[in-house]
């Protein structure tokens, strides 16, 4: 089911709310159990074939945690349940999502005949990294006993469950067993759907909006030199307010229902470094790269060189975990490659004289900028060569275009570059502090209130209208 | 009741209010004219046949029903009025498949017209998914079902547009709205139905339609990258099944409605190529032609044109854009002859006209500074 459809704004999300609520006064496992059901028929919808994945999935890791958890085993014996659940988790995902990759591979160096075609279960990349991050944890000694229902509510709670924001289990399962949840709070329920509005309306009406125009560069028509950088920079915007909204939308649900979820964007094109842009951009992906893969690599405590190799590997294999495909891989190594110049610029290159910083910062914030909506040609591209294609006509201004299709699409690129550069964002917006769980704290404060009131209405209204046909999110796919 | 809550209430109603403001504009306005003809305001088009032939089924007057792909597309309704004594109601759409076109087909003789005139060919059967799974096609709006209109009237690029409208209609404003209008910013910037996806007044006709470009186009889809594309998606089983679903079922389903079937003039670049680059894709297109031929003279009801061999329009490829579409001064020809019965396949030799055709195809020689 989607967020932004009728089904789901209009009849799934006011049943499983008020669900909640009622169910929540027979008790605390009542209101975990509706929700917990609730989230199965809202993944159901469309992919019901992948529910017994789902809950297999569920069972096996809170069986291998309870494991790791409970029983008193020898080092050697803890570190092989967790290799086994580490391996059964990732094993699910390489036969889902990678096995076609490997066997086109396979068949392009030995000519095996070798084809496997498998649909991939939604949400399955987000799903196996949130177990897979519990079982290190346990193995780690730092998870509590968690009851059954309680886990798999934490995996399946319907608002991150397809698309993310990628959870912790010390984060999330607390909020799960406090009585306060269960009990409706206008003010989260308002700020909620102020969220989920401004969510909402930058996909329906940004995301969606600027999407046709992507095919300006990754159509069949090879572009020129402005219809190449219109179509990079329309998916550069598709792609943010697409995501981020699809994240708006999962805080501002998951509001509704008393839980904070942690933030996944920031801003990130406001960065004036890569390094800042991976604080910014998709944080609950790159926080579990952080601390499942690249300090378990060594992260930079083995030397300059071996932190480089060890941004490299996260990097590609982050790039991996997006799709099954040498396009993602290569996104991903070029932003290791960034990430590698960035971090030995900050060793090597002293920082600018405190008058020309100003200047500094405006070339930095530019030039990542640019780096980024380079990478993304990478990652939207259909192959490398493709790729090579768009890139080539992006560095080749012989042959502009330029009519008036082209400047009314300038006009709206610029526009939505002006909401994500300059534009306060939701969270500066409503006061979204998840760590402190704080939200709206200023809405009674402020004097504008009822204009304030009123503009997100709309927002959310307009969100609304935008709904035309059957979109879905990018990120769906990975 | 709290602060919060009361609040909330304020907020969900002001949500429902600009909801209901837009879903009233919409039906006031009435932009795709579904619920009635434009009367109170400015009637305006959209160049997105597969959007806008909803409304006009459902706005326009009309005894006969023309229908085809972007070879049909510029065909004024007047010049088929004027040279076949109909009142017609164009409802081509470029690209569209056979069951695209059946859908609308039937949804337009809903109001009982009692002709089709109907452009085919091999390519519209050859891939024809339901159209349910077409996100181009707004099924439910031919349906006028719950979620076709409610679809419609709560609509924000829907609004956008009645908002257009309704600032074109005020004639202080009128002016300004008019010379703002275009097809960049706004989806309806058609204001006589007789000038939906005609050719603009200012294109350049000797420009757009010439043997320069014919060949240019030639030349590219036989160049080795490309040449592929020819063979890709014909199954024969698939395309006759599409054929006797799409095409014989709308038929037999309507026989009491006269279906004037056209099968038109491609350039003969069109099928030199399929013959260069790929024979197979050239004998399914033969062996289904034939197929269909033979199958379409059985009905009564149905008068079969085959335009395909028409050597001095096919080989004058002064007449083409690119390989297969043909200029405005064409359009008036294919009329004449529906007209004047030319062409009109033999129903004791349906497959005569493609012996031709196949005859000339294989006596044709590209020049050499095309190769």
């Amino acid at each position: 089911m989607l967020f932004n459809s009728y089904q789901f704004i209009f009849l799934f999300l006011p049943v499983a709310l008020l669900g909640y609520f009622l169910v929540g006064r027979l008790g605390h496992s009542a209101s975990v159990l509706w929700l917990t059901l609730s989230s199965l028929v809202f993944y159901s919808a469309g992919n019901w074939q992948f529910v017994p994945l789902l809950v297999a999935s569920v069972a096996f890791n809170y069986a291998v945690g309870f494991w790791l958890i409970s029983r008193r085993l020898p080092p050697a014996a803890r570190f092989a349940v967790l290799a086994t659940g580490v391996a059964g988790d990732l094993a699910v995902l390489v036969t889902f999502k990678y096995a076609g990759f490997l066997a086109t591979n396979l068949n392009a160096l030995f000519s095996t005949g070798l084809s496997i075609s498998l649909l991939l279960p939604v949400g399955i990349s987000f799903y196996t990294f949130t177990q897979i991050a519990f079982l290190v944890d346990a193995y780690r000694g730092k998870t509590a006993h968690y009851a059954l229902p309680h886990y798999a509510l934490f995996v399946t709670y319907f608002p991150h469950l397809i698309a993310g924001p990628i959870l912790h289990h010390k984060d999330i399962i607390p909020q799960f067993e406090n009585p306060e949840s269960r009990r409706p709070n206008p003010h989260l329920i308002l700020c909620g759907l102020i969220i989920f509005g401004i969510g909402l309306f930058k996909k329906t009406g940004l995301a969606d909006g600027i999407q046709p125009l992507v095919a300006l560069a990754f159509g069949p028509a090879t572009p020129s030199f402005d219809q190449a950088w219109i179509g990079a920079l329309a998916y550069s915007f598709q792609l943010y307010f697409d995501f981020s909204g699809y994240s708006d939308m999962a805080i501002g649900i998951s509001l509704m229902f008393g839980i904070f979820l942690p933030l996944n964007f920031n801003s990130p094109y406001k960065a004036a470094s890569i390094i800042d842009f991976w604080r910014r951009w998709h944080m609950t992906l790159s926080q579990f790269l952080r601390d499942y893969l690249y300090i378990p690599l060594g992260g930079n405590r083995h030397g300059r060189l071996l932190r480089y190799i060890n941004l490299m590997i996260t990097m590609a294999l982050g790039g991996l975990w997006h799709g099954a495909a040498w396009t993602f891989v290569a996104w991903g190594a070029l932003h290791g490659v960034y990430l590698c110049i960035n971090h030995a610029w900050n060793k090597l290159v002293p920082a600018a004289a405190p008058r020309f910083a100003p200047l500094a910062r405006l070339t930095a914030w530019l030039l990542t900028f640019v780096s980024v909506v380079v990478a993304w040609v990478l990652f939207r591209a259909d192959s490398m060569a493709s790729a090579l294609v768009i890139l080539s006509k992006m560095a080749d201004p012989t042959h502009i275009v330029f009519g008036k299709a082209e400047i009314a699409d300038g006009l709206f690129i610029a526009a939505c570059a002006a909401i994500a550069w300059f534009a306060p964002n939701t969270q500066a917006i409503m006061g979204y502090d998840h760590r402190n769980r704080i939200v709206g704290a200023d809405i009674d404060a402020w004097r504008w209130r009822p204009a304030f009131l009123y503009a997100g209405a709309a927002v959310l209204a307009f969100g609304i209208l935008g709904i035309s046909q059957h979109s879905e999110f990018i990120y769906f796919r990975f | 009741m709290s602060k919060p809550s009361k609040l909330l209430l304020r907020f969900l109603g002001a949500s429902l209010l600009t909801l209901a403001a837009a879903a009233t504009l919409n039906f006031v306005v009435d932009p795709l004219q579904l619920f009635r003809p434009a009367k109170l305001f400015a009637a305006m088009y959209s160049p997105d046949s597969r959007m806008q032939d909803a409304g006009l089924i459902r706005s326009q007057d009309f005894d006969t029903v023309f229908m085809g792909t972007s070879l049909a597309i510029h065909f004024r309704q007047s010049d088929i009025d004027r040279l076949l004594g109909v009142r017609s109601l164009k409802l081509s759409m470029t690209g569209s498949s056979s069951h695209e076109q059946s859908f609308v087909l039937a949804a337009a003789l809903e109001r009982h017209p009692a002709r089709v005139i109907w452009q085919v060919d091999d390519w519209i059967f050859h891939d024809a998914p339901e159209v349910d799974q077409d996100i181009y096609l707004p099924a439910d709006l031919y349906r006028r079902n719950a979620r076709g209109v409610v679809g419609y009237l709560f609509s924000g690029a829907m609004a956008r547009e009645s908002a257009w409208i309704l600032a074109r209609s005020i004639p202080p404003l009128r002016p300004i709205v008019a010379r703002l209008t275009n097809g960049i910013m706004f989806k309806f910037p058609i204001a006589s139905v007789d000038d939906i996806n005609t050719l603009r007044p200012e294109v350049d006709v000797a420009q757009a339609y010439n043997a320069k470009k014919a060949t240019a186009s030639f030349a590219n889809i036989t160049a080795p990258a490309r040449s592929a594309y020819l063979a890709e998606g014909y199954d024969y089983e698939a395309t006759v099944r599409n054929f006797e679903r799409d095409a014989i079922g709308l038929i037999t389903g309507h026989p009491d409605v006269a279906f004037d079937i056209y099968l038109p003039p491609y350039s003969i670049l069109q099928w030199v190529a399929m013959r260069d680059a790929s024979p197979t894709t050239l004998a399914t297109v033969y062996k289904f032609s034939a197929y269909l031929a033979e199958r379409l003279v059985q009905f009564r009801n149905v008068r079969l044109y085959d335009f395909r061999g028409v050597e001095q329009v096919t080989h004058d490829l002064s007449n083409y854009a690119d390989v297969i579409h043909h200029s405005p001064a064409v359009d008036l020809q294919v009329l004449g002859w529906l007209a004047a019965g030319k062409y009109l396949v033999d129903r004791e030799a349906p497959t005569e006209a493609l012996d031709q055709l196949e005859a000339q195809v294989a006596a044709y020689r590209v020049d050499a500074e095309l190769r």
